[in-house]
């Protein structure tokens, strides 16, 4: 469905000094038809600027991005827009996506509308189906995202995205706001929407336990780079990469030299993850390693494992 | 022997659309040298019980009850007599630390400034204070960190700075609100660990929602629901034998416990249900929760809970 090869997105920031921040910096991956593939790392690693990359929100720097058969780069404005409704995007904060003057209705109604080919009273009917399919009530209709919870504005993002039958969503840390009971309702929502749908998911987020909940298989992502990509139960009981298992038990890699964060500057030479590695050696630090199979569909970015 | 002791404590807001009864009605005690957590979902009351406690609600609320610290009934105080406690007897570190550092001033400045206030010092001194602070919190140089900006900070180093700030007067009770809400894993996992170690021997209401944290942390842990207490218990109880359908359906819906939901959302605080303020989402409710309020009781030792089921 998605193939992405050696995708890399730089920003540049600074007036007097430009800097360039490698917030992608080279990722490969793939995600077959109607299979989740979760991607998980630290706020800061890069995985909001995939996910806005490969639906062109914004330009990468580099790369290729195939989307069923069809190259997304090289594909013009126009082209572009009609391929949008199969392709969505779910952000973290419901709040921000919706616009707060309109009804809950309207916002549902609005993608619709602009998709064209329905009549007002199919309109009408549409959303009360896709209210329905989401669980929110027919009497949220008419109010304002305000007067819903975190939780319920979440279902109204989601009827929103359903409206316009998409094959592939990304979903961008859609539960980080919530609580964990109402994440739980959230998060058990879409995987039932994904199999009534049959939908194609990237599932951005922070949280190793909610990603293995949703996935098929993980990407680990560590400052611009997967270092690890593997099913489920690859990256959870046989991970490779030293990155993978600071995740997996946070405990144990708990040193105090590793006050990492000061190091605001990309490590420019060698492994992205030197500075950090316990198992660190000199050629680590000067040489990049390459990923590498190190069974089927378990990929692995670190010199030392393969 | 108990260091914190709070009775009967209501706090009411009023508001256009009504009365909010954020705290109705809580009774709590921390013991010289306790870490409490308190657990509980967003808008059950948890941050308005640590804000009365040291007295920064707006002049409009409305608080009844008492709160005993040392032998003072701190509602009772003159503004004045608080400040004196507040900072250096009890200290807050607040959820959010991007909007409580003061994003035009010296993060060493800030908390050398709070040292001044409480402990008298003259400024070279409340300075030299102000970076050892940073340094018992584990910022890396920390006299060059104290000249930097709070946005010069990351996410996890402002934390730092604040629980600094927090126990720069080293302060007996601790009230630390959601210290690692928004925090990377490795990095929360690291200021557990400080929270820890510099909560020896003090005592601390640990405010969270994140049940794992409070466990790494916590010696006893109460859950809040809908501005009371429903559990109270050692913190391995409430993992091994929690006993109201609150907390079990809390447990539930962790991603690592199976991601159950609790059926339903958290109730309005203007009109909270009748009878057990959780009977409409609860799977045991019977005709008797949906009419009386049943109270707080002592299953076993150290053990309390607020349902029917068990009385
Ligand atoms: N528009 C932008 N301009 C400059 N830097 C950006 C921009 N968007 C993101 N970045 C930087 O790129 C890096 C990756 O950001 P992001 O993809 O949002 O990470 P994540 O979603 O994993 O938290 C960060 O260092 C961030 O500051
Ligand atoms: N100043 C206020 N005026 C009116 N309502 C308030 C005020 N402060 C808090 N509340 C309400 O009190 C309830 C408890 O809030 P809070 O203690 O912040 O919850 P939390 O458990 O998430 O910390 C919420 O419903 C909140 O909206
Ligand atoms: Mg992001
Ligand atoms: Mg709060």
């Amino acid at each position: 469905m998605i193939e992405v090869e050696n995708l890399k997105k730089y920003f540049s920031t600074g007036i007097l000094r430009k800097r360039h921040i490698k917030a992608v910096n080279g990722v490969s991956f793939q995600i077959e038809r109607g299979e989740t593939l979760g991607l998980v790392g630290e706020s800061g690693c890069g995985k909001t600027t995939i996910g806005r990359s490969l639906l062109r929100l914004i330009e990468p720097t580099a790369g290729k991005i195939i989307f069923d058969g069809i190259d997304l780069l090289h594909l013009k404005k126009k082209e572009l827009r009609r391929l949008r409704p199969r392709m969505q995007m779910i952000f973290q904060d419901p709040d921000a996506s919706l616009n707060p003057r309109m009804k809950i209705g309207d916002s549902i109604a609005e993608p619709l509308k602009l998709q064209g080919g329905l009549n007002k009273v199919e309109i009408k009917e549409k959303v009360s189906e896709l209210i329905e399919t989401v669980g929110l009530n027919p009497e949220h209709v008419n109010r304002y995202p305000y007067q819903l919870s975190g939780g319920q504005n979440q279902r109204v993002v989601l009827a929103r995205v359903l409206a316009v039958n998409p094959d592939f969503i990304i979903a961008d840390e859609p539960t980080s706001s919530l609580d964990v009971s109402v994440q739980a309702q959230i998060l058990n929502l879409m995987n039932h929407l994904k199999r009534e749908f049959d939908l194609t998911l990237l599932f951005i987020s922070h949280d190793l336990e909610v990603v293995r909940h949703m996935s098929d298989r993980i990407a680990v992502m560590y400052r611009g780079k997967i270092v690890e990509i593997g099913s489920v139960n690859e990256i959870f009981e046989d991970a490779k990469h030293p990155y993978t298992n600071t995740l997996i038990s946070p405990a144990s890699s708990l040193e105090d030299q590793l006050i990492f964060e000061d190091m605001k500057d990309a490590w420019d030479s060698g492994c992205v993850f030197y500075p950090r590695c316990p198992f660190n050696t000199v050629i680590c630090s000067k040489k990049e390693p390459e990923m590498v199979e190190i069974g089927k569909g378990h990929w692995v970015l670190c010199d030392r494992v393969t | 022997m108990s260091l914190l002791t709070i009775t009967h404590l209501k706090v009411h807001f009023p508001t256009q659309d009504g009365m909010v009864k954020a705290i109705d009605t809580i009774d709590l005690e921390i013991a010289n040298s306790e870490r409490l957590g308190l657990i509980g979902e967003t808008g059950c009351g948890k941050t308005v019980l640590g804000m009365s406690i040291i007295r920064l609600l707006q002049p409009s609320t409305k608080i009844e009850g008492e709160i005993w610290y040392k032998g003072k009934d701190l509602l009772k105080l003159s503004e004045g007599e608080m400040r004196k406690i507040r900072g250096k007897e009890i200290a807050m570190i607040l959820q959010n630390p991007t909007t409580s550092l003061n994003p035009v001033l010296k993060v060493g400045d800030q908390i050398a400034e709070a040292i001044q206030l409480h402990q008298g010092l003259d400024k070279r001194a409340a300075r030299e204070k102000a970076v050892e602070m940073l340094e018992s919190v584990k910022i890396p140089s920390p006299d060059k960190r104290a000249n930097e900006y709070p946005h010069e900070f990351s996410g996890g180093m402002k934390e730092r700075a604040m629980i600094a700030m927090g126990l720069a007067c080293n302060p007996s009770l601790i009230i630390a609100d959601e210290p690692t809400k928004g925090l990377d894993v490795t990095i929360k996992m690291q200021i557990v660990k400080l929270l820890k170690e510099v909560s020896r021997r003090k005592s601390m209401l640990f405010i969270t929602h994140d049940l794992g944290v409070a466990t790494q942390i916590c010696d006893n842990i109460a859950v809040m629901y809908a501005g009371e207490l429903v559990e109270y218990a050692k913190t391995e109880d409430v993992f091994k034998n929690p006993l109201h359908p609150y907390t079990q359906g809390f447990l539930n819906s962790l991603p690592n416990m199976g991601l159950k939901p609790i059926r339903g959302m958290s109730p309005s605080l203007i009109d909270l249900p009748s009878g057990c303020r959780f009977h409409p989402r609860c799977d045991h409710a019977s005709a008797k929760c949906t009419i009386e309020h049943p109270p707080m009781v002592e299953i076993e030792k150290g053990h309390s809970v607020r349902c029917f089921l068990y009385t």
